[in-house]
């Protein structure tokens, strides 16, 4: 499955891309991570718990940070299984500063932007792809934006305190 | 009761209610999960993940020791074990060596990989959570075509062109028409792969019986003597010792004519814990596990005349394997080839098949088995030929029928038609559903811009499967007759039907060949220890080729029956009329039930005659017997969503003598309902990395009964020669008329926007993308 | 197929099923959205509290002007309601749709709208109603509109601990016409795309419309720009077709095997220019 959009975080570049390299704030952002540790460069293992109404499923995977170029673009690859099933993914996430779009009515003292942009693949198997085909779409759609959502505001959080 | 009613009314041709309904329609019929044991056990298969891996690891510990757990296999404890076979051989097949459950690599999703046995079926599926499979994920392929390109991961490692095997058919002189012809039309059509979708699953309760080193194998199968012999050998187990029982089967269309790794993996169980053990297949192994059928992609091309002679057909058939051969596998497409002219008059074909391994589920049989792909190859074709000629599918229909004065009739495939008139349903079915007026209605209807189609297709099929010489095992059936002393009679056939009537049809022979009363009559099948070897259910033969043994057994009865009669009325001039056995000069009369009595007696016998009433027969057939038909569908197109509504449904059958009209509505309803899955609902969709998403019954379309048109069922009638019965057989004929008309239905009414073909299931989306596409 | 061991617990009142919820159980309605995810270990709840075992939240009945439906009313229930089919048939013609027989007999509609499924029929017509939603919890109670309580996809204004009491619907006067026009995905029997309209006509104008829309995106929503575009209109077939055309507005629409994106949108417009012609058909 292509899964691709964008987002616009309400920071600079820079500063997008530190906090999307954070595990500390990655752990904090990412619906039903119940933990993220690094076991290497620039790779982590990670325990999610995801609750959708009547589903919940528990997931143990890796995640990996590669290609970086900082502040414009990396890769992340994750891996995940769980008793339901597994997924792997892997995008290419591109950042840009938002202000080039809004040349003409940004004021200066307007607080930076960057939007982030991804495309990817993920493939789902196990008995969450043979019955979840319905649903596969709307909850990733779902869970990106919780994440994002999430890490906008602590990125905000971050940047007021 | 002792007595046995005797009857002057008879039964044959009657629409006589099913006798096996009652039990069925009650919820008190013994299917595999329902047979209980003292001491069972539960079996739960933990199966493959992955549609290609690596096997690094199992480790089973923690569910062992999990409670109620008895033990865990896996592949390491099976090895000795026989494959799962293959009933198929051909020069340059390719056989991966099939084991029943997985040792060092998965091939598809659903692969098993071990088992677990526990006292109840739920410690049994929680401690199948506990085990640690520790795969080392590998490239997997779903798509035949894509299986074929270079570079594609291999499915077995040692083939890494994946190519299963290859056939080649030539007949007549193809080059030559083709050089010669007007027109030549191509087109690649599909036929998607299907999850056959019993409505039962399958099931397996294992007993061994140590003392007597026997085992009881209680299965869900349409073939239960073939599992015998065939599973059997892979647990060497003699044969004399080993049962295989069928109980009720709720449903097969031909994904229980095989036999599976459980089968022999329950026996296995059983063996080694020395107690009865039970495996219910769950809806979704039964759709990542149970064969599939379908999976064909052909590359058709047709030569004609421009008058609409046909001159050649080409034929390029991609099968889909999936990842071993079950029992048929490579021969379904060759069933394709056979009946790749149809009911036409050319006697040029030329067919390639290559069969390709993929990383799914093998496919075999499945309802029509091979005929459905090929009919709806020919109607499609013969519909584009059409369109492109600028003729009326009708016309172009009759002017390349074999006509009824060339029968017997050779085909280019090496087949040999027994008797036809294909016309009469054509003619029929144009009459029924008023064609002239509805392409005067659908002419009016285009000027207001909206799209009614009407679809025609004629299809011929092979059944009475078949000659023994023509079959992988033998194409023989057999039934035994016993009239019991109380004069009640049992019929035991081994064919093993299941459900589709023979219990009434058998019956209806039995009461009218002895005068008897249905009520008199027992059908009994499906089970090894009380029924003689017997071949089974599919490829629309029971009735044909079983019932044609019953025939036989009958008159060797009545010919017994007549001797006692005529030893007990003292003269020789005796006739078997109404139940009883009359002399025909004093008009006295001796009633079966009295005769059996005398027989078993055995005071006095006649001369050369041993006691009792029991015959056998075992009937090899001289030939298949090759039904036909016309079904004509009328479609209205939603011209904004696409959606596709059948307004009308004429289907003429011609399947020879009919038993019973009944039953022979049932089986063209079911089957047309189970065409209609495929040409507009069902599809098996694997994505890129074999994981088959269309899983659970949430995302697979069956036809449901709230969808299904009316289906006006009409017959001609041209009785085989074959058989003494005359019958040709039913079973399929719906599922391989039907779907060539829907589609020809669609692409006729979406032909003003140029379409020329639409491949199944017609989705409304495809629709509406053609439909978007023009405006 | 087989589930996980679990508690089960019938509850003789409200607060004893509340009381339970607070510590972790899960309830349990008509099972046609539960149970199959238990017997796939998609769900597994520890304990389940079967709601259907209150009685008192059985109930269709009219009060204070306005419609309240207990939480555990089967989708039968409100299909055959002669309260509802008189006062609210928007409500009936949608629990007809839905699914099968079967599922009709066992589903509720707190479980439906609980599960919030973004395929669900009852949210197209609730949000058209602009329902209020009664979630009570072991402490205290509060009322959340349509708009609020569907969140995202199978998210809802639902707190651990609380429950879905009942649906409060208005009652429309003689001159509203409803309709729900849906294309079914003929595996499940969910919408592909399904939509609800409400329409009242005065002096030949539209006075006042309600679209939902369910199945398209996430969850079900109210198109409020193809609303302000036909109100005030005749509502002659070019301004349905105007306002219908907005409904997909701002929507990021889903897609899977059943329908891309592009054809969910496409049939969102077609759908919402039927209920609207169909619901202005109706107006008495
Ligand atoms: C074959 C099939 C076809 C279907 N087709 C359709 C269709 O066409 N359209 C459609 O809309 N739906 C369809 N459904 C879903 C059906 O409508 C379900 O009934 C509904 O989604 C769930 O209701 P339920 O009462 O069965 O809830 P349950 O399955 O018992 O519960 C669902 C969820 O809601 C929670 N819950 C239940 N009641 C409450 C409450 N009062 N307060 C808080 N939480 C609660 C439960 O804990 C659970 O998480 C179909 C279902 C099936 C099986």
């Amino acid at each position: 499955m292509k899964i691709s959009g964008s987002y616009t975080l309400p920071v600079a570049p820079e500063r997008a891309y530190q906090i999307l390299q954070d595990p500390a704030i990655l752990a904090r952002a990412m619906p039903g991570c119940e933990s993220l540790e690094k076991i290497g460069p620039d790779e982590y293992r990670m325990k999610m718990k995801v609750l959708l109404a009547a589903l919940s499923g528990e997931f143990e995977g890796k995640m990996r940070i590669a290609d970086q170029a900082p502040p414009t673009s990396f890769r992340l690859i994750v891996e995940g299984s769980g008793r339901i099933g597994f997924l792997k993914g892997d995008g290419l996430l591109k950042l840009a500063p938002a202000a080039t779009v809004r040349v003409l009515s940004a004021a200066p003292s307007e607080p930076p932007e960057t939007i982030v942009s991804y495309e990817g693949d993920a493939q789902v198997g196990g008995t969450m792809a043979a019955v979840g085909q319905r649903l596969i779409d709307g909850t990733s759609k779902m869970m990106i934006k919780k994440f994002f959502d999430k890490l906008a505001s602590l990125a905000t959080d971050q940047r007021d305190s | 009761m002792a007595t046995t009613t005797t009857k002057t009314e008879t039964f044959v041709g009657k629409r006589v209610r099913r006798r096996e309904d009652p039990r069925l329609i009650t919820g008190t019929a013994t299917y595999v999960e329902d047979i209980q044991m003292p001491g069972m056990h539960y079996a739960v298969i933990l199966r493959s993940p992955h549609a290609a891996a690596r096997i690094r690891s199992i480790k089973a510990k923690q569910a062992e020791a999990a409670p109620g757990v008895v033990c865990v296999f896996t592949g390491k404890d099976t090895k000795g074990v026989g494959v799962v076979p293959c009933g198929i051989a051909m020069p340059d097949l390719r056989v991966p060596q099939h084991n029943i459950l997985a040792t060092d690599r998965v091939y598809f999703v659903g692969h098993p990989v071990a088992v677990v046995v526990a006292r109840d079926r739920y410690l049994a599926r929680d401690a199948a959570e506990l085990i640690e499979v520790d795969y080392d994920i590998l490239p997997a392929v779903a798509d035949p075509e894509k299986a074929l390109t270079k570079g594609a991961p291999a499915v077995h490692p040692q083939w890494p062109d994946n190519i299963a095997f290859t056939y080649h058919q030539d007949g007549g002189n193809v080059d030559k028409v083709f050089a010669e012809a007007d027109v030549v039309v191509k087109q690649r059509i599909v036929s998607q792969r299907l999850v056959p979708m019993a409505m039962e699953t399958r099931g397996v309760v294992a007993e061994w019986r140590g003392a007597d080193r026997q085992l009881n194998l209680y299965t869900s199968t349409q073939i239960p003597h073939l599992v015998r012999t065939l599973v059997a050998g892979m647990l060497g187990l003699e044969e004399n010792r080993t049962r295989v029982i069928a109980p009720e089967v709720g449903g097969g269309f031909g994904s229980k004519l095989n036999v599976y790794a459980e089968e022999a993996l329950m026996g296995f169980v059983s063996m080694r814990i020395q107690k009865p053990v039970k495996w219910i297949e769950s809806r979704r192994e039964n759709f990542t596990c149970t064969t599939h059928g379908r999976g064909h992609v052909d590359y058709y091309e047709i030569a004609a005349k421009r008058d609409g002679t046909i001159l050649g057909i080409k034929l390029k058939l991609i099968q889909d394997v999936g990842a071993y051969h079950q029992l048929l596998t490579p021969l379904i497409p060759q069933l394709s080839v056979l009946m790749m002219p149809g009911l036409y008059n050319t006697q040029n074909i030329r067919a390639d098949i290559v069969g390709v391994f993929t990383n799914c589920v093998p496919t075999d049989a499945y309802r029509g088995a091979g005929r459905p792909e090929a009919t709806h190859g020919i109607e499609r074709m013969v519909d584009i030929l059409a369109a492109e000629l600028k003729m009326d599918p009708a016309q172009i229909r009759l002017k390349n029928f074999v006509t009824k004065d060339k029968f017997p009739y050779a085909t280019a495939t090496g087949l040999m038609y027994d008797s036809g008139d294909y016309a009469a349903p054509l003619k029929k079915a144009l009459d029924l559903v008023g064609y002239v007026k509805l392409r005067q209605e659908q002419a009016d209807l285009r000027k207001q811009g909206k799209y009614m189609g009407i679809g025609i297709s004629t299809y011929g099929e092979i059944c009475a499967i078949g000659p023994s010489p023509a079959t992988p095992a033998g194409g023989w059936e057999s039934a035994t007759v016993k009239i019991e002393p109380s004069g009640k009679i049992t019929i035991l056939t081994g064919a093993c039907p299941h459900g589709q009537g023979e219990e009434t049809t058998f019956a209806q022979i039995a009461a009218d060949e002895l005068g008897v009363g249905l009520d008199d009559i027992l059908v009994t099948r499906g089970d090894t220890a009380v029924v003689q070897y017997g071949i089974g259910t599919f490829g629309s033969r029971a009735t044909a080729v079983g019932g044609t043994a019953l025939y036989y057994a009958l008159q060797d009865l009545k010919a017994k029956i007549k001797k006692f009669g005529a030893m007990l009325l003292e003269s020789d001039d005796v006739t078997l009329v109404g139940g009883q056995v009359v002399c025909d000069k004093t008009g006295k009369a001796k009633p079966l039930r009295e005769i059996a009595g005398a027989s078993y007696r055995a005071l006095k016998l006649p001369p050369n005659t041993e006691p009792g009433l029991i015959a056998t027969r075992f009937w090899e057939p001289p030939n298949f017997t090759f039904p036909f038909g016309a079904h004509i569908v009328v479609t209205d197109i939603d011209s904004e969503t696409g959606q596709i509504k059948v307004r009308r449904y004429v289907a003429v059958d011609d399947c020879g003598n009919i038993l019973n009209p009944l039953i022979v509505d049932g089986q063209v309803h079911g089957g047309v309902a189970q065409g209609l899955g495929q040409a507009l609902w069902e599809q098996a969709v694997y994505d890129d990395n074999g994981q088959l998403i269309t899983g659970e019954l949430t995302d697979y379309a069956l036809p449901r009964a709230h969808l299904m048109p009316w289906i006006e069922s009409h017959h001609t009638c041209t009785p085989s020669p074959v058989n003494p019965l005359g019958v040709k057989g039913v079973g399929e004929a719906g599922t391989i008329g039907c779907s060539p008309a829907v589609v020809n239905s669609a692409v006729d009414a979406l032909s003003p926007l140029g379409v020329r073909h639409i491949d199944m299931p017609l989705t409304p989306e495809k629709i509406w993308k053609l439909l978007a596409k023009k405006n | 197929m087989i589930a996980q061991k679990f508690e089960y617990t019938a509850p003789k009142s409200l607060d004893e099923a509340l009381h339970l919820l607070s510590s972790g159980a899960k309830p349990l309605a008509g099972g046609m959205s539960l149970i199959p995810m238990m017997k796939l270990r998609l769900a597994v709840p520890e304990h389940l509290v079967d709601l259907r075992a209150l009685k008192d939240l059985n109930y269709i009945r009219e009060a204070g002007g306005q419609l309240h439906i207990g939480a555990t009313a089967s989708h039968y229930e409100i299909e055959s309601s002669a309260l509802l089919r008189q006062k609210c048939p928007l409500l009936t013609e949608t629990a007809a749709s839905i699914g099968d027989v079967q599922v009709r007999n066992m589903g509720t509609i707190g479980g439906s709208v609980a599960h919030a499924d973004p395929a669900a029929d009852y949210p197209a017509a609730l949000a058209a109603l602009e329902a209020k939603f009664v979630l009570k919890g072991a402490k205290a109670e509060r009322t959340v509109s349509a708009a609020d309580f569907f969140v995202d996809a199978f998210s809802t204004a639902l707190q651990p601990g609380e429950i879905l009491r009942e649906v409060i619907v208005p009652i429309d006067d003689a001159r509203t016409g409803t309709s729900y026009k849906k294309m079914v995905q003929p595996a499940s029997g969910f919408a592909i795309v399904g939509v609800a309209a409400r329409v009242r006509q005065n002096a030949g104008k539209v006075s006042f419309v309600r679209l939902g829309i369910t199945g398209l995106s996430n969850h079900a929503y109210r198109a409020t720009a193809a609303e302000k575009a036909l109100e005030g209109k005749p509502a002659t077939p070019n301004d349905i077709q105007n306002a219908a055309a907005l409904v997909t507005q701002g929507v990021d629409a889903n897609s899977d095997l059943h329908a891309s994106a592009d054809y969910r949108r496409h049939l969102a417009v077609v759908h919402a220019a039927r209920a609207i012609g169909t619901a202005i058909s109706r107006i008495a």
